[in-house]
């Protein structure tokens, strides 16, 4: 029984040709002698010769080249569009990228004119003239300057 | 094996080198060991090929930063091995008995020996999905692949003697598994 233990333990090494000369000796023996073993040898042996003998799937040679190519050309593409970061992408995922980036530059600009309404307005002179910072007319002032 | 491992190791020179075809005649090389590995872990057709073409994108990607310290073949099914492991985290189900059985139903009629030939692919597909994916992949890169316990136990990162378990665990299930089905 101890035996039986010790066999059942490295069975699926012997039966892969994976044991030691040692071990293959005993179980060769012991297999000799072991019905209730010998029976557990040949399920296994059966579970394998099933899976060794699956249909092999076979491509045609270059299905693969094919299809990764398209793949490479097409990531290549949107790299050098200036948006690396799209190769990663799927497709359904660059359609959708307009819609936050919209959001949140419609949600800019809203914030940008409440702001602007909340204060006392005042011409753009004036507003330059003060001194008093606001968003208008410091875009104003750098784009006066640069024209200048 | 040296000749295999030469081979591989020239179409590697010749990608780096700037040669796309060292690339593609890795992928022509093992595509076909690729997919069946694949789909013996996962079970359906049209996925396989999708998981094995994301597989060899990875390798494009990171073939240059290869060491070469390991087998290319090693390197390359520890990638595939873990792609298809993410596909079955996000979908759980294995094809589904249905699905598998419908597959063996011949489109015309053709002989009896086929189809029965096909019911039975079918019901090892089965019992092979039924293993624990844990077990999965061992009993699959050594009875599918022919590998050695070493080189499962480098590509599935554990221990030779953790490689014999995970075997004899799913040898052990697909032995019940098939035992359910008369005649196979």
């Amino acid at each position: 029984m101890e035996e039986c233990a010790k066999v059942k333990k490295i069975l699926s090494r012997y039966l892969d040709q994976e044991a030691s000369s040692a071990d293959t000796v005993l179980i060769k023996t012991h297999l000799d002698n072991c019905p209730f073993c010998e029976k557990e040898f040949l399920e296994l042996s059966r579970a394998k010769e099933l899976i060794t003998g699956k249909e092999i799937k076979a491509l045609p040679p270059d299905y693969l080249v094919c299809r990764l190519r398209e793949k490479i050309a097409s990531q290549r593409q949107d790299s050098q569009e200036g948006f690396p970061w799209l190769a990663g992408m799927g497709n359904l995922s660059r359609r959708l990228i307009p819609v936050p980036v919209t959001a949140v530059l419609l949600s800019l600009a809203l914030l940008i004119l409440t702001s602007q309404q909340s204060t006392t307005s005042y011409s753009l002179e004036e507003d330059m003239l003060s001194g008093t910072q606001t968003t208008t007319a410091t875009a104003a002032g750098l784009i006066l300057g640069m024209q200048s | 094996m040296k000749n295999q491992m030469d081979e591989d190791t020239l179409y590697i020179e010749q990608f780096l080198g700037g040669q796309e075809k060292g690339f593609e005649m890795l992928v022509r090389k093992y595509q076909n060991k690729v997919l069946n590995i694949v789909y013996s872990l996962i079970g359906q057709d049209r996925e396989s090929e999708d998981i094995m073409q994301e597989s060899f994108m990875k390798v494009y990607k990171s073939l240059g930063s290869f060491r070469q310290s390991s087998k290319f073949s090693t390197w390359l099914y520890r990638i595939v091995v873990n792609t298809a492991y993410d596909f079955m985290r996000g979908r759980k189900s294995f094809i589904s008995n249905t699905e598998a059985l419908e597959m063996s139903v011949a489109p015309c009629a053709g002989p009896r020996d086929l189809l029965l030939t096909s019911e039975k692919e079918a019901m090892v597909q089965i019992a092979l999905g039924n293993i624990p994916l844990k077990f999965r992949a061992a009993v699959v890169l050594k009875d599918i692949e022919g590998l050695s316990y070493s080189e499962i136990s480098k590509i599935l990162g554990c221990s030779i003697g953790t490689v014999e378990s995970k075997i004899y665990r799913a040898r052990q299930f697909l032995k019940e598994e098939l035992l359910k089905f008369k005649g196979v």
